[in-house]
């Protein structure tokens, strides 16, 4: 087994919806454009996303953010179903999807409870120019393709290839290895590392936050059991107690 | 050994067999690697990256920012780790310079005019046709040589840029007037008024523990929104404690959404309730003694007619909130107040900013941890002066210049891509006056509003391919002078000399030399005034790079974006407590009453696309607005039960009409539980004339329908004046938003997401 398993912390009392997480996102992995008419027929593609919600109702309103992206769950629910093993487990923890296996059923998609799986139901095009832009290391998804959040895959294989080669390490919270979310984020909500390194950043977040007192961490639908890598850490909000039952009548 | 067919047969299945069985060890994972999305036998990669510090420009302040280079082609920008104002973070904007740089419908080389001006009709003539062009018609001025003959808009720009612009309008004795969308006219003056300070301060906010902010968006667009974010993060879950922020405005921002404790206001009564919070600190003696008598000069300035229970109807706020967030802001220090944005943009803005500042006073949060920290004058003279001659624009400024446009006392009209045409009001008539301007001209990478109806363009360079410097818009409390350097060759190069795109600086002073005027830089071109600029840095021996040498100074500060001095700080001298004023001037408004049925407008910037600057990127046209999760459109914001008493639903086009701005401009309707009742509020950035096939004919500009209304005192624009009413015209338009693309989580009552106390799991 892989001496590593990538994971992320998200703490939602950081986070200000501002997006900067998912135009980095767009950046890096050649995600199409997503026009006007994607967006009407509700098939834009956003690997990362920011969900609000709405909390009350003027005076006393509160909108809250979360961002949510592929969980890379230990039990995924959109593996089993896959029926040509285009998506996988890997050794590192992350749930991979092999493009050029995949045949576009759509059953992970519709397995997945975080809704985090994106399918090509176009070509994706790009005006000639813009193609420069495009990111040697990662494919551009064809038609009939699902995709989603990689932990920005290309970016850890690439500090792997250059650490063998040099001789050294990829060291923890290299910026050559996170993900382009968390490097983008302005208030350093989205911390990535290796989860079975404990001197890590991301490890000792998780440990404090899901296992010491007063910890924030929880996973997203904890209860489906899907033991994801992402782990949540909750929203501080002196008065929200207020707010939440004014709006539950 | 003569091998059998079945011996062969056997070999071969046996060795399958094993590579089965090796692969349900787990063996060929490097194997899986390959067939990973990163590498992909078809497309491998083999070359090598270089990353490349440089600026993002003009958002409004810079970012420092490193851009990843692969044969000749830049591929993504991140955040420059050691640049002071972002520090390794970055916005969604600065991600989308590569669009800009690869933009399709960029401008690939010089064009003139053909046909009536704004017509869009256009063809392209070499570079040499082009300054000849220009240079006859500024020689026909400079015979004259009177006074605003010329005048030159550009973006508010503190950089070497701005000292070649500077000199070269001087040449002319005309007028480079600074454009800027929402004007910060009043915060400026604000600042010099209390403080002494000629330029923004920083707001140190990771060390704040209780930050009241009054209409200042500051962690979506206002000023400097990454670096306050940094803040922020720090604020929020950094080693201290955790900090609490109040936001008060009159309407529901990003910022709102954000805040422990949220507060609606009535537009323009934010000055009146800050000064009602003053009342409450110094009469309960929460304040610090000195400043709460200077303050109130001594008991000159009657605080009593502000108690909560006099001005809780007038601003909107209850008497019980008004005195615990003032209690809360005296006793949690270190505390800091801020206010901007639409609590700046009424009638009375300069006064609401004075009485938002002032607050700061009371607990000594001026120029001190935690509070507002002054910057320093630029590091370089001619920055300093560049800084000094630079006139930001204020509305009643634009206004002198149309009537000078009007009287066809302008003869040259310049503009760098800033876009006035699209984002100052209508009312103002920019577009109309700009007819009786004989010659315009235009340095821009994109056909904008402005370049549009213009009647020579010179295309220019975009920041990746430029040299420059910057002066952040609100530096970090300390020297700092950003370096930009091209990343990649212009990409219209192979065009060869008489075609694509040239830098700006290089034009003017292309230009200037052509007419004989000397400007006193010392170089040929803008890589040489930038290098003067390093060696002149050089010679100061201080700050984050130093050397022996200049080569390895000069390799040193293009290698880390820019170069900064953490000791060089402000010199603030003894700041005097300011008296209050003695009386709370209200706010007008223009337009219909609100007994007509008629809201207030507040515009906002869009997260992506500010005032309109990143309309022509798709990537900023296509992020979801953080609170409706719109792209790609205009929409009004309307609170949820006032549209259904009208029958306004989602997706309604609705006319938005002001008494300015003709018959108004439509928008989708989305109704929302944040909104205040009396509030509606537009999003800026839509509604261009021109700029290309993202930018153009989409949604509409609210800046169009904005009153003329200027502040009293300033003539800042005040562009939360404006009283609109709302019409339904009977088509209905899906709004293009992320919201539903998936379906909602189910909530789980029992599983909190939200931890309600400090303490509380």
């Amino acid at each position: 087994m892989a001496d590593e398993k990538w994971g992320m912390v998200i703490d939602v009392d950081r986070c200000t919806g501002c997006q900067a997480c998912v135009v980095a996102c767009q950046s890096e992995n050649n995600i199409p454009i997503n026009d006007e008419g994607l967006f009407n027929q509700q098939r834009a593609n956003q690997w990362i996303r920011i969900e609000r919600t709405w909390e009350g109702e003027y005076p006393d309103v509160k909108a809250r953010f979360m961002p949510v992206l592929c969980q890379h769950c230990d039990d995924a629910p959109c593996e089993p179903v896959c029926p040509v093993y285009a998506t996988y487990h890997n050794t590192e923890g992350m749930n991979v999807q092999i493009y050029n296996r995949c045949i576009g059923t759509r059953f992970c998609a519709n397995n997945c409870p975080y809704q985090v799986r994106f399918f090509n139901f176009w070509e994706p095009e790009w005006p000639e120019s813009l193609k420069n832009q495009l990111n040697p290391d990662v494919t551009v998804r064809s038609r009939g393709i699902m995709e989603k959040c990689s932990f920005c895959v290309q970016r850890i294989r690439r500090t792997g290839r250059n650490a063998k080669r040099d001789g050294t390490v990829v060291e923890d919270g290299d910026r050559a290895l996170n993900p382009a979310c968390s490097n983008a984020c302005p208030t350093g909500a989205l911390t990535f590392g290796n989860l079975k390194d404990e001197n890590s950043a991301v490890a000792k977040l998780a440990e404090k936050e899901m296992h010491g007192e007063n910890g924030r961490g929880y996973h997203l639908l904890e209860e489906m059991g899907t033991h994801p890598s992402v782990i949540y850490l909750k929203k501080v909000d002196p008065t929200a107690e207020k707010v939440t039952e004014e709006a539950h009548g | 050994m003569a091998l059998t067919r079945r011996q062969f047969l056997t070999t071969v299945g046996g060795g399958t067999l094993g590579a089965v069985i090796a692969a349900a060890c787990g063996i060929p994972e490097d194997e899986l690697f390959v067939q990973s999305p990163a590498e992909m036998p078809e497309d491998m990669v083999t070359g090598l990256d270089n990353w490349y510090a440089t600026l993002s420009h003009g958002f409004p302040t810079s970012e420092g920012v490193v851009v990843r280079v692969m044969e000749g082609r830049a591929k993504k920008v991140e955040g420059n780790v050691d640049y002071p104002i972002n520090r390794g973070r970055h916005s969604a904007r600065s991600e989308a310079m590569l669009q800009d740089l690869y933009n399709p419908d960029r401008i690939k080389g010089p064009m003139a005019r053909v046909g009536e001006r704004g017509d869009g009709n256009w063809e392209e003539i070499g570079w040499s046709d082009a300054i000849s062009r220009v240079v006859y018609q500024l020689e026909q001025v400079s015979a004259a040589r009177q006074n605003r003959e010329v005048v030159l808009a550009t973006g508010p720009m503190v950089s070497h840029a701005g000292v070649v612009v500077d000199k070269f309008i001087n040449a002319y004795r005309g007028t480079h007037i600074g454009y800027e969308p929402l004007e910060n006219t009043n915060l400026r003056t604000v600042m010099k008024n209390l403080f002494g300070q000629d330029r923004l301060p920083d707001f140190d906010i990771e060390n704040t523990n209780y930050l009241l902010s009054f209409g200042a968006d500051f962690l979506n667009t206002w000023i400097s929104p990454v670096r306050y974010m940094r803040g922020y993060g720090e604020f929020r879950q950094g080693d201290r404690e955790r900090g609490t922020l109040v936001h008060i405005d009159s309407r529901f921002s990003m910022t709102s959404a954000n805040a422990d404790e949220n507060v609606f206001v009535k537009p323009g009564r934010e000055g009146l309730l800050a000064l009602s919070m003053i009342q409450v600190i110094v009469s309960s003696g929460l304040g610090d003694p000195v400043a709460a008598r200077d303050i109130t000069g001594g008991g000159a300035v009657d605080l009593e007619q502000w108690a909560p229970e006099n001005v809780a109807e007038a601003t909107g706020v209850s008497a019980e909130k008004i005195k615990h967030i003032a209690e809360q802001f005296a006793t949690h220090r270190p505390a800091l107040a801020i206010g901007g944005g639409s609590a700046g943009a009424h009638t009375n803005g300069l006064f609401n900013l004075t009485a938002i500042y002032s607050l700061n006073y009371l607990v000594g949060a001026v120029n001190a941890p935690g509070g507002l920290i002054f910057n320093p004058a630029p590091a370089t003279d001619d920055l300093a002066d560049a800084e000094a001659n630079l006139k930001v624009g204020s509305a009643a400024d634009w206004r002198e210049v149309i009537r000078a446009m009007t009287d066809g006392d302008v003869k040259v009209l310049m503009t760098d891509g800033s876009d006035p045409m699209y984002g100052l009001p209508g009312a103002l008539g920019l577009r109309e006056a700009s007819y009786n301007v004989p010659f315009i001209f235009s340095f821009a990478s994109q056909l904008d509003d402005t370049t549009a109806m213009s009647d020579l363009v010179l295309p220019a360079h975009t920041s990746l391919e430029e040299w420059g410097t910057d002066v952040p818009a609100a530096g970090p409390g300390h020297q700092v002078v950003g370096f930009q350097q091209p990343v990649v060759r212009p990409f219209f190069e192979g065009r060869g000399e008489e075609l694509g795109t040239k830098s700006m600086s290089d034009t003017l002073m292309a230009i200037a030399g052509k007419l004989g005027i000397d400007l006193g830089l010392d170089a040929t071109d803008i890589k040489g005034v930038v290098e003067n600029a390093a060696r002149a840095l050089f010679n100061e021996n201080r700050g984050s790079v130093r050397a022996d040498d200049f080569r390895a100074f000069w390799a040193g500060v293009l290698q880390r974006g820019g170069w900064w001095d953490t000791d060089s700080v402000a010199n603030a001298g003894t700041v005097t407590t300011k008296q209050l004023p003695a009386n709370a001037p209200a706010p007008e408004f223009a337009g219909p009453a609100g007994s007509e049925g008629s809201f207030h407008l507040v515009p906002f910037s869009s997260t992506s696309m500010g005032e309109g600057q990143g309309a022509h990127l798709p990537w900023l046209q296509a992020t979801p607005d953080p609170l409706t999760s719109a792209t790609w459109q205009t929409w009004v914001e309307i609170n949820h039960k006032v549209a259904k008493l009208r029958d306004i639903r989602e997706g309604d086009v609705v006319r938005v009409v002001s008494a300015f701005g003709g018959d108004g401009i439509t928008a989708i309707a989305y109704p929302h539980p944040g909104v205040p009742t009396d509030v509606v509020s537009i999003p800026l950035g839509q509604g261009h004339k021109a700029g290309g096939r993202y930018a153009e004919g989409r949604g509409g500009n609210a800046l169009s329908i904005l009153a003329d209304r200027l502040d009293d005192e300033t003539g800042a624009l005040a562009w939360a004046a404006t009283r609109v009413t709302i019409e339904k015209v009977g088509d209905w338009k899906r709004l293009p938003k992320f919201e539903n693309n998936n379906p909602d989580f189910a909530r789980d009552e029992n599983q909190r997401i939200i931890k309600i106390t400090p303490t509380d799991s």
